[in-house]
């Protein structure tokens, strides 16, 4: 028994050890440095407690990042639930092809944010302008990424473009298990399509939509690669009488933060995102968690 | 079974371990062979300061020059800190301005006694000490196709004053049909192109140094304690209104570098706010029309300099035992026809030392060339504000004024306020 519980630990050690050194420690470390001066190089560093995160709240482009994060996420979050779930539901109906349509929708998950963001960017700023020119649409015209008012509403068109194939395949697993005799049930019963999603699809499917609101409200939070590429934060818009970009989210504030050697600002800047992701998620989850049903 | 598999297990598990830590031992270097590192930023003279450095080596027994490049869209900063925590600090880095000194000085040794220090006015100085070897002289005016300005019947000598330009706009403007071009102009500003920099770093430029002595750093000093200069600041203002009113608008608020500059090689513009590092790129787009540059005359009063700097400079790593060899490189580029050739030949840069007589093939390069040696220049200061303002303070500011250029007085109080807040940044 002894032998086998040093197995045990030996087989746990390289990913103990990994866990420790890429996770546990960055993450004290992390806390530590956004008490301090810290600018990424220099050896002497000098702790200030709280000052980083008390200049943090009164800067506008950070509050504006912050509130532009939990807009976006709220927009995706809708965005991506329900054109996922319509998807979900389309190709588990009997329609023709529906492994294909399956298969297409998940593409746009493969291609990376990188690619994808330019991608885009050529659709929104060339192609739709040159649209609209030739049709002489107004509103074409301008690049939705141009507009500040838009373009958080492009990147989550996009973001869904890309997510929404993902979170499809949790909906269709989810529809799946439910027993097709239920359904049937509901049918001779006299239910009619509508009834049958809201009153015994989307209770039994509950779960499912704890994991997926969970993993879209993380994921947005976090954005960063197609952010960068799409729209680099810009344009540019006023917020509390100063110009900020209107499309930075708070990833790519703490990136360009770190970028400027302001490693100690940047890293408080990710301990407030770090936490308040953790209380955004928590709130869901346990919101969520209690329309489950059991079977 | 299982005891096999076990034993198997941790016995390879142990041999890892051991494989490990011998490999670590391996390779003590031999005493007297001294190895320089290099670390540079320039993509595009990767090829040529390879070869310069094998060429090097191979003529300096005992000595091995290796260069690694990073730079284009790489981080380089991330790069060199990282490099730095592991212990790794290359013998010769590059920094780009007192911003980037403040954060490496703990490494940035003395170079004050070489002998390329006499031969450049723009070799880095902090306190009187030189630190940095200037890496190339690039600058900028306002490039223009002289085709279209002749076709215009306009003389770009006379562009030396604000009203000039307006005039010379206007007339574009209201021959764009006849001429073939979309507007007067080819200006990037956009946050979303990542063009921030043409307006925020080198237009902002002009308000920081035109007009003065070379080395006149007054405006900015005074910028840094917070203070902007506001008769100075409104007719700058008004340039970049001039420059931003007639400029092509999808580039102007959503081009990125390619569309600004393949707009001016494609004859679509009148002129380019650009510097002479896009000679390959019009080379590359096949331009084959004559270019000049147009000095930035902002001011009510007369202006006929262009903007020289040195963008960034090499350091020597003052914690290596290899410093002196780190320090006999670069003195050897800056001294020896073997080096002037690889600067100006193989890597097209123009070489901050006037004791180079070799003429780069670019037309804006050779424009520059010229003018340094005609003097009367303006200084380029936009690495002494702190790191991160041009990107994250005055680039929104700007790409505001772009979406709304009939809007000065809000320009110049948004700028009045973000000059403000620099001593806080430190």
């Amino acid at each position: 028994m002894r032998k086998k519980t040093l197995v045990n630990m030996l087989f746990l050690a390289p990913c103990v050890f990994a866990f420790v050194m890429i996770i546990i420690i960055p993450f004290f470390l992390g806390l530590y440095y956004s008490m301090t001066d810290w600018n990424g190089v220099n050896p002497d560093v000098a702790f200030v407690g709280l000052r980083n995160f008390k200049s943090l709240f009164s800067a506008p482009d950070f509050i504006y990042s912050f509130l532009a994060t939990l807009g976006y996420t709220l927009i995706n979050i809708v965005l991506v639930n329900v054109v996922s779930f319509i998807l979900s539901l389309i190709v588990t109906s009997k329609i023709r092809f529906r492994n294909f349509f399956r298969a297409g929708f998940f593409v746009p998950y493969l291609i990376g944010g990188i690619v994808l963001g330019y991608i885009w960017q050529f659709i929104l700023n060339s192609i739709l302008v040159d649209l609209g020119e030739a049709l002489s649409l107004e509103f074409l015209q301008s690049s939705f990424l141009s507009r500040s008012n838009s373009v958080i509403w492009a990147m989550s068109a996009v973001n869904t473009w890309q997510y929404a194939g993902y979170i499809m395949l949790i909906y269709i697993a989810a529809i799946q298990s439910i027993p097709a005799s239920l359904m049937e049930a509901a049918t001779v019963d006299g239910a009619g399509y509508l009834t049958r999603v809201f009153k015994i699809l989307i209770p039994m499917m509950a779960n499912a939509f704890t994991i997926s609101l969970f993993l879209t409200l993380t994921t947005s939070f976090k954005q960063f690669d197609m952010n960068f590429t799409l729209t680099n934060g810009g344009p540019a818009t006023r917020f509390l009488d100063q110009p900020v970009k209107a499309s930075q989210l708070l990833a790519m504030n703490i990136f360009n933060t770190a970028t400027a050697n302001r490693m100690a600002e940047a890293q408080a800047k990710a301990v407030v995102l770090f936490v308040s992701l953790v209380v955004v998620a928590l709130i869901q989850v346990s919101i969520n968690k209690k329309k489950e049903v059991e079977m | 079974m299982k005891k096999v598999v076990s034993t198997l297990a941790v016995a390879g598990l142990v041999l890892a371990l051991l494989m490990t830590a011998s490999c670590a031992k391996k390779e003590a270097p031999k005493p007297q062979d001294v190895s320089v590192n290099m670390f540079q930023l320039k993509v595009e003279i990767k090829d040529a300061l390879d070869g310069y450095a094998a060429a090097y080596s191979a003529a300096h027994p005992g000595v091995t020059v290796k260069v690694e490049t990073l730079g284009g869209g790489g981080d380089y900063g991330g790069a060199l800190k990282a490099k730095s925590q592991a212990g790794q600090m290359p013998d010769i880095f590059q920094i780009e301005g007192m911003g980037h000194y403040e954060v490496w000085k703990d490494y940035i040794a003395d170079l004050s006694g070489e002998p390329w220090v006499k031969d450049t006015d723009l070799a880095l100085k902090v306190d009187g000490k030189v630190v940095g070897f200037p890496v190339a002289i690039e600058g900028y005016g306002l490039a223009y196709n002289a085709d279209i300005l002749a076709k215009a019947g306009i003389d770009p000598a006379s562009l030396t004053t604000r009203a000039a330009y307006e005039k010379a706009f206007k007339t574009l403007d209201a021959k764009k049909k006849e001429l073939g071009i979309s507007a007067p102009v080819s200006m990037a500003a956009s946050v979303a192109g990542g063009m921030w920099w043409v307006a925020g770093q080198h237009n902002l430029a002009c308000y920081w140094g035109g007009g003065l002595a070379f080395d006149d750093t007054s405006v900015i000093r005074k910028a840094l304690q917070g203070e902007m200069d506001e008769p100075r600041f409104t007719q700058y203002a008004k340039y970049v209104q001039l420059l931003f009113k007639y400029a092509d608008r999808n580039i102007l608020l959503n081009g990125s570098y390619d569309d600004q500059v393949g707009a001016f090689a494609q004859g679509k513009t009148a002129f380019l706010h650009q510097g002479n590092w896009v000679d390959p790129n019009l080379k590359q787009l096949g331009v084959t029309f004559k270019i000049g540059y147009a000095p930035h005359a902002f001011l009510d009063t007369e202006e006929k300099g262009l903007y020289l700097f040195a963008p960034s400079w090499y350091v020597v790593n003052s914690k290596s035992p290899n410093a002196q060899a780190a320090k006999a490189f670069l003195a050897a580029m800056a001294t020896t026809p073997e080096g002037h050739d690889y600067m100006v030949n193989k890597a097209g840069m123009i070489p901050a030392f006037k004791s180079v007589t070799l003429k780069p093939s670019g037309q804006l390069s050779q424009e520059l060339m010229a003018a340094n040696a005609r003097g009367g220049n303006y200084g380029v200061f936009f690495g002494m504000l702190p790191d991160g303002a041009g990107q994250n303070v005055f680039a929104p500011v700007y790409d505001l004024f772009a979406q709304n250029p009939a809007n000065l007085s809000q320009f110049i109080a948004d700028m009045k306020k973000a000059i403000a807040g620099l001593p806080g940044m430190k």
